[in-house]
C-alpha cells in the first residue's frame, strides 16, 4: 500500500503527498538522459562518501570568516531559490491547470495553498539537495553530525523563499493584473536570480578587481557582517548550533505558514483572474493589407519577430544569459583600469556570444513553434522555412553581435572584420544545429523544457570553440 | 476522365500494432464525403497520411491525380487540413495569422488581403482581427483556423471534427460554407462523430473500422447493405460496426 493510500483523503497531508509526488515525477527526463543523470548523481554521492571516509577522523577547519562565507553563500542561494519560487508560483497559478480541480473539490483553500507551497519548496529543495546533500550527508553521517545543520539551513531557506516567491507573485498579480504579472514576474525572477552576480561584478570591477564572489565575501567580512549577531545565524546553523538551527527553521516555517494563512484570498483571486480573457480587443482601424507580404521568407520572418516581441519575458530570459558575460564588457571597453583590452580574447568572446544567442533564438523559433503541423501541410520545403527562421534568429542577434567587433576595431580593423565574419559563420552554424536537432512544441510549454538537446548543446559549443579560436588566432596576428 | 479528388491504394500504417491495414478508398471530386468510424478506427491517421503529416508504411495516395508521396508540395498546394485541435499561434492576431498562412501558400499579397478581409467578416471575426488569439474561446479559434484553411482556395478540404466547439449558428454557417465549397466544384472530406451532421450533409459516406474500409456509398446504399431501410445513419452505423 502506498503512503498516499494511508493518508486521509482530502487532508493536508494527503494533498501534500500528491504535490510531492508530482514534484518528484516532474524532475526526470526520459530514456538515456535520465540514466546518465542517475549515474552522475550516484558518482557525485560516491565522491561524497569518499570525502566522508577521508574526513571522518579529521576536525573541520574553522577558518576566520567561515560564517561570513556561509552567509554569502546563503544570500546567493536565497536569491536563486526565490527566483525559482516566483517562477514556480506562476506555473502553479497560470500553467499547471489543476487548480480548477482542486478549487472545485470540497477542500479548504488554505489547504490547497499550503500544499502548493510545499510543492514549490520541494522543487527548490530537490534542486539543491542533489548538489549539496549528496556531499554533506555522507560527511555528516561518517563523523561530523553537526554538519546536518547545513540540511536544516537549506530547508529554512527553501521554506522562506517559497513564501516570498508566492507573496511577490500574488502581490504583482493584484497590482498589475494577471497578464502583466506573468511577464513582469518572469523578468523580475530572472533579474532577481542574477542580482548577486551583477552586484558582485560591479563590486569586483569598481574597487578591488578581484574574483566577484571573493569581492562580495571581502566586503561583508570587512564590515564584520556574518560573524556577529543575527547575520551569524546561517553560519552558526550550518556548523550545528542547535539554537541557530531552531531559530532559522522556526523563522522559515513561520513565514511558510504565515503565507499559507494570509494569502489564501489573494491566491484564489489570482487564480480566478488568471482565467479571464487575456488579450485586449482593440481594432486598429488600419487596413489589414499591410500585414500581407510577398513570399515565404518575409512571412516567416515577420511572424518570428512578432512572436518574440510579444513574449518579452521569453526574450529577456535569453538576453539575460549575457549578464553572465558581463565581465567581458568591462574588459572590452577598458574597465580594468590601465590594462589594454585583449583583442584576441574579445574575438573569441564575440563568437561565443553570437553562437549562444543565435542558437538560443533558433532553438526558440523551432522549439516554440505552436503550429508545426501548419508548416508541415503547407506547400513549402522544410529547408526554406528553416532558412527563414535562421535569418530571423541572426537578425535578432545582430545588434548585440556587432558590439565586440566594434571594440576590436579600436585596435585592429582587419581583426574586427575577421571577427565579424567568424561571428556570423559561427552563429549561423550554431543556429543551424538547433534548427536541425530541435523538436517543435507548444510555446506555452516552452519554459518547462528549459533547454534543447544535449547533442545540439555539445555541437554548438564545438562550433563556438573552433570559430572562436580561429578568430582569436587571426586577431592575435593582425593586432 | 477526371481524376478523383482522393485515391488511396493499399495504405498501411502501424505504430505498436497495425492501425491502417491495406486501405483502399476513392473519393470523386466535387462532393462532400463523410469519413466515419469508431474511436481508434484510423480516420485521423489516414487523413494525416493524406496531408503528409504521417508517412505510410505502404500504399499510394493521389490527390487530384498528383502523387502525394512523390510530389508532396504540389499536392499540399491544393489541399487544406483543419484538425480538431486548431493549428494557431496564440500570440498572433487573426489577421496576422491569415497573412502568415497566405505567405506559406505564396499567395499574391493584395488578393490574399482581400480574401482575408472577406473571410474575417463572413466568420464574424472582423472586430477581433487585431486581437491576439490567446484569449479566444475554442469556437473562435476554430473559426480562425477555418479561415486559414479556406484562404488559399483549396481544391480538397479535409476537416477533422470541424464543428467541435462551435455554437449552433456558427455550426450552421460552417455547414453552409462547406456546402458552398462543394457547389463551387471543390471536394470536402470530413470526419465527425455527430452522425446527424453526416446524415444531412454528406453526398457519400465511408465507414472505416480496424484500419479497413468497412462500407462505402450513399446513405441509401449503406442502409441497403446494413438492412436498416428507413432507419437513421446512427442505426446503420451501429449495425455495420457492431461485428468489428
Amino acid at each position: 500500500m502506498s503512503i498516499g493510500a494511508k493518508l486521509a483523503p482530502g487532508s493536508f497531508a494527503w494533498l501534500a503527498w500528491h504535490e510531492m509526488r508530482l514534484t518528484w515525477r516532474s524532475r526526470s527526463r526520459s530514456g538515456v538522459t535520465r540514466w546518465i543523470g542517475y549515474a552522475m548523481v550516484l558518482a557525485w554521492f560516491g565522491f561524497g562518501c569518499f570525502l566522508g571516509v577521508i574526513l571522518s577522523d579529521q576536525p573541520i577547519p574553522i577558518f576566520p570568516g567561515i560564517r561570513t562565507a556561509v552567509l554569502a553563500g546563503s544570500i546567493v542561494a536565497f536569491t536563486f531559490m526565490t527566483a525559482q519560487a516566483m517562477i514556480g508560483s506562476q506555473r502553479t497559478l497560470y500553467e499547471r491547470g489543476d487548480l480548477a480541480l482542486l478549487f472545485s473539490a470540497p477542500i479548504e483553500g488554505r489547504t490547497v495553498l499550503l500544499a502548493k507551497l510545499l510543492g514549490i519548496t520541494g522543487t527548490i529543495v530537490l534542486t539543491y539537495a542533489i548538489l549539496l546533500l549528496a556531499i554533506v550527508v555522507p560527511i555528516a553521517t561518517l563523523g561530523h553530525p553537526r554538519l546536518f545543520g547545513i540540511v536544516a539551513l537549506l530547508g529554512a531557506l527553501a521554506l522562506a523563499a517559497a513564501a516570498f516567491g508566492i507573496a511577490f507573485t500574488l502581490a504583482l498579480a493584484m497590482l498589475a493584473g494577471p497578464r502583466a504579472a506573468r511577464t513582469v514576474g518572469q523578468i523580475a525572477a530572472a533579474l532577481f536570480g542574477g542580482t548577486v552576480f551583477l552586484v558582485s561584478q560591479i563590486a569586483s570591477h569598481s574597487e578591488h578587481r578581484q574574483n566577484s564572489m571573493v569581492a562580495v565575501f571581502n566586503q561583508l567580512h570587512a564590515r564584520g557582517i556574518g560573524d556577529n549577531g543575527l547575520s551569524a545565524l546561517p553560519g552558526r546553523a550550518a556548523l550545528g548550533d542547535p539554537l541557530a538551527i531552531l531559530l532559522l527553521l522556526g523563522t522559515g516555517l513561520l513565514l511558510f505558514l504565515l503565507a499559507g494563512a494570509t494569502l489564501q484570498r489573494l491566491f484564489l483571486s489570482g487564480y480566478q483572474d488568471g482565467g479571464v480573457r487575456l488579450s485586449r480587443a482593440r481594432p486598429t482601424g488600419r487596413r489589414i493589407a499591410r500585414l500581407f507580404h510577398a513570399g515565404l521568407f518575409r512571412s516567416v520572418f515577420a511572424k518570428e519577430w512578432r512572436l518574440l516581441a510579444r513574449d518579452p519575458a521569453l526574450a529577456f530570459q535569453i538576453i539575460l544569459r549575457l549578464v553572465y558575460l558581463a565581465p567581458l564588457a568591462f574588459v572590452a571597453f577598458g574597465g580594468r583600469g590601465n590594462h589594454p583590452p585583449l583583442a584576441p580574447g574579445l574575438a573569441f568572446a564575440s563568437v561565443l556570444i553570437a553562437s549562444q544567442l543565435v542558437g538560443s533564438f533558433a532553438w526558440l523559433t523551432v522549439s516554440a513553434e505552436d503550429a508545426p503541423d501548419l508548416l508541415a501541410v503547407s506547400p513549402v520545403a522544410k529547408e526554406q522555412v528553416d532558412m527563414a527562421k535562421l535569418m530571423a534568429a541572426l537578425a535578432m542577434t545582430a545588434p548585440l553581435g556587432v558590439i565586440l567587433p566594434i571594440a576590436i576595431a579600436l585596435q585592429t580593423v582587419a581583426g574586427a572584420i575577421v571577427t565579424l565574419g567568424c561571428t556570423a559563420v559561427g552563429g549561423g552554424l550554431a543556429g543551424l544545429v538547433e534548427l536541425k536537432l530541435g523538436k517543435p512544441g507548444k510555446r506555452s510549454g516552452f519554459r518547462q523544457r528549459r533547454s534543447g538537446s544535449m547533442v545540439a548543446t555539445i555541437l554548438s559549443m564545438l562550433i563556438a570553440g573552433v570559430f572562436g579560436a580561429g578568430a582569436a588566432v587571426a586577431v592575435f596576428f593582425l593586432s | 476522365m477526371n481524376d478523383p479528388a482522393l485515391r488511396i491504394r493499399g495504405l498501411a500504417k502501424s505504430f505498436d500494432k497495425p492501425v491502417i491495414a491495406g486501405l483502399d478508398l476513392e473519393i470523386a471530386a466535387g462532393q462532400l464525403y463523410a469519413l466515419l468510424g469508431p474511436n481508434g478506427a484510423g480516420k485521423t491517421t489516414t487523413l494525416r497520411m493524406v496531408t503528409g503529416l504521417a508517412r505510410p508504411d505502404a500504399g499510394t495516395i493521389e490527390i487530384l491525380g498528383i502523387d502525394a508521396q512523390r510530389n508532396p508540395l504540389e499536392a499540399k498546394a491544393i489541399t487544406a487540413w483543419l484538425p480538431d485541435e486548431p493549428m494557431l499561434y496564440d500570440k498572433l492576431t487573426p489577421a496576422e495569422y491569415l497573412a502568415f498562412v497566405a505567405g506559406l501558400w505564396r499567395m499574391e499579397p493584395l488578393g490574399a488581403a482581400a480574401e482575408a478581409e472577406r473571410l474575417l467578416q463572413w466568420l464574424d471575426l472582423w472586430e477581433q482581427r487585431d486581437t491576439r488569439c490567446e484569449g479566444f474561446s475554442r469556437g473562435m479559434k476554430q473559426k480562425v483556423a477555418l479561415a486559414g484553411a479556406l484562404i488559399h482556395d483549396p481544391k480538397l478540404l479535409i476537416l477533422d471534427e470541424p464543428l467541435t466547439g462551435l455554437d449552433a449558428s456558427m455550426a450552421r454557417a460552417v455547414k453552409d460554407a462547406l456546402r458552398a465549397q462543394v457547389d463551387a466544384g471543390k471536394t470536402v472530406i470530413v470526419t465527425t462523430h455527430i452522425l446527424e451532421v453526416a446524415e444531412r450533409m454528406a453526398d457519400r459516406i465511408g465507414i472505416i473500422a480496424g484500419g479497413k474500409l468497412l462500407a462505402e456509398g450513399t446513405l441509401e446504399e449503406l442502409r441497403g447493405r446494413a438492412g436498416t431501410e428507413g432507419m437513421t445513419l446512427e442505426d446503420t452505423f451501429i449495425r455495420l460496426t457492431s461485428g468489428v
